[in-house]
């Protein structure tokens, strides 16, 4: 029983005392570091000497410096935290491409309806050239909106690119930190004790990184932390990190997607994998609501200028000489993308090239397609629908064509799927497959082609006209043109034989001769057909009721394909869908297309914030429960400094009473 | 023992936040307020907008009807009084023509009538081709290179497309009529039959009217008298067969022939002839006109020659003058039938700026009201914060 025993005690005590300190100030000091762990030095008894008189207790030992962290509720953080940044990065995209398509006069719909209503002004006067130079303004109009709209979507895909790259650099600037400090960790293992702050920094690291993409954590032995993305692939293994890259989708050019480099091999990551993150985010974005949003609007676009180009085929322009309407509009083609990875020929081009020809712009739908050779029947194709992810079979026809069948219910859909025909230059290989955009191109190439006022075909073709000793009360309702096949200098002579609507025709060209003659009957509602034209009646014909449909004399006073024009505003030509027994079932018209595109572009914007508010919610959550484990509570430090301050006095006092003992000591040796 | 442990730096955290969060609801309800619109982009209310969209189409598409029916109706109210200024003229030869008949007149005094019947005439033919001050023609049906009516050798001729050229609207609304039928097409005769002096110099027939319409055939008939040495007779002929011979004849008495009934006046000669038609719808105004103009020319025509004349101008014109008042008719008519059209467009326009509104309109009183406890709420949050960060151990721990 030494004084030094006491001194050693009053030592340990101070020294103690001072880390708690140490430790509290150090909290404090970093109370707003974001990723810190709230420190406490751990203390034990030194154990106990024993003596003849009792176990006598040798002082206090620090052991270690523990952090306060719970590994699941990081976890749980740093997974919610991930999801929230993917909702967060989708609703900040959508809420971008809502602006391309304003409701309201600003919008599509608008400047497509005020080009229809604008023919109603050339009805009223088919001569006068203002109101032609009206249409042809809004025709631009309608063009322009197209095309901008186009080209602003081009310009967030090209967005979407440059933040996939800037996040893709964040990605392996962190996971080349992060294994730097698996390094440092894992050499300062032997220590036996564990580096408090590197392993926060580590931790804070992952969790920016999950920000960025969804990452899975395995803690090794020598405790460096390796780091998976993508279902496994790794990014960090010890102190070794790949590097991610940001590349053009082999199978559509126009597409980026990530890839990651493999001892100098670089391989696509599968997207669907990729669940969390911002880049996650983008990605989904980008496969997902651009595409959806290029393709409706291309399809309005290609739809609308079929229609409108057809109807301006069918009439009369005013020039000299009259003749057939040139187009008003022209789109974007329709492209075929072959995949990266297709057979090359010798010069590094592709063996291979398909082209689409589209056939009945009205039936076009707002979707892409992937054309594969169909591995069961070779020289056959499978096309699928990657809106519905309908299948269709595509088998040769013999004449260089091809047949499509509806694979789900085996439906013949003709020679054309949808409004588009598919051809090939080369011979595919088994394995080539081709990405198909027949409207995805439309809208950003949209133009008005007619300059000429007097270029708009105001006028019918062939006028009918009653005969004038008609006895019933028929009228001529309207005359349209329904298909090309009208022959304009063929007079067409109707004969009601009775007064039950039966009648008998004859079609006479300009030297008189009868080409054709037939006969039918007239029901109330039913147009007369015949040489491709549709006659609408009103009122009912009496017997020997004639009427006369010869070519129009007068174009410059003939509107009649100015009012088909304005009738395109209630015609649904929008998607129209072709039905198994070969009828064609209806779509939408102009402005319901363009509603619900914004309607569905808002849904899409609305879902997304909902998730990213519910998913920062819950982010925000278990970061709080993160927080409440791990985070300073500045009072808390306080006391504990208080605390820890009384003991040090204490304890240095216990060494002044052992100085005062141990200099008793020595007066009583020194005498 | 557990305690609830709180980190200073994420309550500071949460805390801003929720002050971030409410100041962001707040500026989106001023938004709100200020445009007065709930929905402002297509996302606020995805179902709302499309409705809206649509609703404001509809607008649009009305406004242009009610141009289309403001064209037609500028036509029709030109139609109607340029048929009105035609049947004035109408009537004006139909004095002139019954002054004409006036059997004490001389030559020249009916020439005279019928160079104000020629004038006339003229101005029929200016009517018929009145414009519509746009460049076209109110009676060019479906069109006409130029003027449709033009004077030719053999009387006028409609160069237009016959039917009417009609706006764009639901129902047929006209922007012009059919000249042809209208001004060349009347009935001729009394509008079953027409009588017709086929050589007589010494009587007239008048233009007759139907009695029994069931016992109507479409044949020709002829009335050949014979006179001379007793009581004058005539016979009646079917499509050149005889029918009945020998019948008396008393000048004014009326005859009837298979439900029609006409009469003769005067004195028939020997072989004078009288023709029954049956009416076709080939009457020209101007035809008719130029006639009557030709016939009180000619002088020493005669008392029963003018007579039959004056009979035969008057019922023409009757009948033209009945074809240009059933025009003038259904102008009237369809200007009725504009105005109707008008008022369902205007209850379609309001229905559809009403539906807009519902969609898209901001409810004001709702707004402002959770406007204020919006502000309310973010007040009490500001100055919690204020207090609850004055509270800290620090702050009474002595040295």
């Amino acid at each position: 029983m030494t004084s030094s025993a006491l001194m050693s005690i009053g030592m340990r005590a101070m020294f103690a005392n001072y880390a708690s300190m140490q430790t509290t100030g150090h909290n404090i000091a970093n109370a707003q570091t974001p990723g810190y762990s709230r420190q406490t030095v751990e203390l034990a008894t030194s154990g106990g000497q024993q003596t003849g008189a009792g176990f006598f207790g040798k002082g206090v030992d620090v052991v270690t410096v523990r952090r306060a962290t719970d590994q699941f509720l990081n976890t749980q953080s740093q997974v919610a935290s991930s999801m929230a940044a993917m909702d967060d990065a989708r609703s900040t995209n959508l809420q971008q491409l809502e602006t391309v398509f304003p409701p309201g006069d600003t919008g599509m719909g608008a400047a497509v309806g005020t080009f229809m209503n604008s023919f109603v002004d050339l009805a009223n006067s088919p001569a006068d050239s203002s109101a032609r130079q009206v249409i042809l303004t809004n025709a631009a109009e309608v063009a322009d909106r197209f095309s901008t709209a186009g080209a602003q979507l081009d310009r967030l895909q090209a967005g979407v690119t440059q933040d996939l790259r800037n996040s893709v650099a964040q990605v392996n600037q962190l996971a080349s930190q992060i294994a730097k400090l698996n390094y440092d960790i894992a050499g300062l293992r032997g220590s036996g004790q564990s580096p408090n702050d590197l392993l926060d920094q580590r931790d804070q690291m992952v969790k920016q990184l999950g920000n960025l993409v969804k990452v899975s954590t395995i803690t090794a032995n020598d405790g460096s932390m390796g780091v998976f993305i993508a279902g496994g692939q790794r990014l960090v293994l010890g102190a070794e990190a790949q590097q991610l890259a940001v590349t053009p989708d082999p199978a559509n050019s126009g597409r980026s997607t990530i890839s990651m480099s493999d001892d100098g091999v670089q391989h696509e990551l599968s997207t669907d994998l990729l669940v969390g993150g911002t880049i996650s985010g983008l990605m989904k974005y980008q496969n997902e609501d651009l595409v959806a949003a290029r393709n409706q609007l291309g399809q309005m676009a290609a739809s609308v200028a079929a229609r409108v180009n057809q109807v301006q085929g069918h009439g009369i322009d005013l020039g000299s000489p009259p003749g057939a309407g040139d187009p008003l509009f022209a789109v974007g083609g329709p492209i075929a993308i072959p995949n990266a990875h297709n057979a090359r020929d010798a010069a590094g081009g592709f063996a291979s090239q398909v082209t689409l020809t589209v056939t009945d712009g009205s039936q076009l739908k707002a979707s892409d397609y992937t054309l594969a050779a169909d591995p069961a029947s070779g020289g056959s194709f499978i096309v699928t629908r990657q809106s519905d992810n309908v299948k269709f079979s595509m088998a040769p026809d013999g004449s260089g064509g091809f047949q499509y069948t509806r694979q789900s219910d085996g439906a013949a859909m003709g020679g054309s799927i949808d409004g588009f025909q598919i051809s090939f230059t080369g011979t595919p290989a088994a394995t080539d497959t081709f990405e198909l955009e027949p409207v995805g191109r439309a809208a950003i190439s949209m133009v008005r082609t007619l300059d000429d006022p007097a270029g708009i075909a105001a006028a019918s073709p062939m006028t009918a006209v009653m005969g004038v000793n008609n006895k019933g009360t028929a009228t001529v309702g309207g005359l349209s043109v329904v298909s090309s096949t009208n022959d304009p200098t063929l007079t067409a002579a109707i004969n009601f034989t009775d007064a039950n609507g039966n009648y008998s025709y004859t079609l006479t060209d300009p030297l008189g001769n009868v080409t054709a003659s037939g006969g039918g009957t007239w029901t109330p509602g039913q147009p007369i057909s015949l040489n491709g034209l549709a006659l609408d009646l009103n009122g009912v014909p009496g017997a020997g009721d004639t009427i006369s449909i010869a070519k129009t004399a007068h174009p410059e006073s003939n509107n009649g394909n100015a009012l088909a024009m304005v009738a395109l505003r209630d015609e649904n030509f929008v998607g129209r869908d072709m039905q198994i027994d070969g009828s064609v079932q209806d779509g939408e018209s102009a402005t319901d297309a363009y509603a619900s595109l914004l309607a569905n572009v808002g849904v899409r914007v609305q879902s997304a914030k909902t998730a990213s508010t519910i998913s920062a919610a819950t982010s925000e959550q278990a970061d709080q429960a993160v927080a409440n484990k791990s985070g300073v509570n500045l009072d808390e430090e306080a006391g504990r400094l208080i605390q820890f301050q009384q003991g040090y006095q204490a304890a240095a006092k216990v060494l002044q009473v052992a100085q005062a003992i141990f200099d008793t000591l020595l007066q009583m040796a020194g005498h | 023992m557990s305690v609830e442990r709180i980190s200073t730096a994420h309550a500071y955290d949460s805390a801003l936040n929720n002050l971030m969060s409410r100041q962001d609801n707040l500026t989106a309800t001023q938004e709100q307020m200020t445009s007065g619109k709930r929905v402002i982009k297509a996302s606020d209310d995805p179902t709302a907008a499309a409705r809206a969209e649509r609703a404001r189409a509809l607008e649009d598409r009305t406004t242009a009807s009610e141009r289309a029916v403001n064209a037609s109706s500028n036509a029709m109210t030109l139609t109607e009084s340029a048929l009105g200024d035609a049947g004035e003229l109408m009537q004006q030869a139909r004095e002139l023509l019954v002054s004409a008949g006036d059997a004490s007149y001389s030559d020249a005094e009916r020439a005279s009538k019928a160079d104000a019947l020629k004038a006339i005439r003229d101005q029929l033919l200016a009517v018929a081709n009145r414009p519509d001050g746009q460049g076209g023609y109110i009676f060019s049906g479906q069109g006409s290179g130029g003027a449709p009516f033009v004077d030719k050798p053999g009387g006028v001729a409609f160069q237009g497309v016959g039917g009417q050229v009609n706006v764009a609207s639901d129902e047929p609304l006209p922007l012009t009529l059919d000249g042809g039928n209208i001004w060349l097409a009347a009935n001729t005769g009394n509008g079953v039959f027409v009588t017709k002096n086929t050589n007589s110099s010494n009587a007239w027939i008048d233009a007759g009217r139907v009695t029994a319409p069931d016992q109507l055939t479409s044949s020709t008939y002829d009335i050949q008298f014979s006179a001379g040495g007793g009581p004058t007779t005539y016979t009646v002929l079917k499509d050149g067969n005889p029918v009945s011979s020998g019948n008396a004849f008393t000048s004014g008495q009326q005859i009837t022939v298979d439900g029609m009934s006409f009469a003769i006046s005067g004195q028939p000669a020997n072989g004078d002839d009288f023709q029954l038609t049956p009416s076709t719808r080939s009457l020209s105004v101007f035809d008719a006109l130029d006639n009557a103009v030709k016939q009180l020319s000619t002088p020493d025509q005669g008392g029963p020659k003018v007579q039959q004349a004056v009979q035969d101008s008057i019922r023409n014109i009757d009948q033209c003058a009945s074809q240009i008042s059933s025009a003038r008719s259904f102008a009237g008519t369809t200007l009725q039938r504009l105005d109707g059209v008008k008022g369902r467009l205007d209850a379609t326009e309001l229905s559809a700026q009403t539906s807009r509104s519902n969609a898209e309109d901001l409810d004001m009183v709702k707004a402002l009201s959770s406007f204020n406890s919006q502000q309310t709420g973010y007040q009490a949050a500001l100055q919690s914060y204020a207090t609850i960060q004055k509270l800290s151990l620090f702050n009474y721990l002595n040295a």
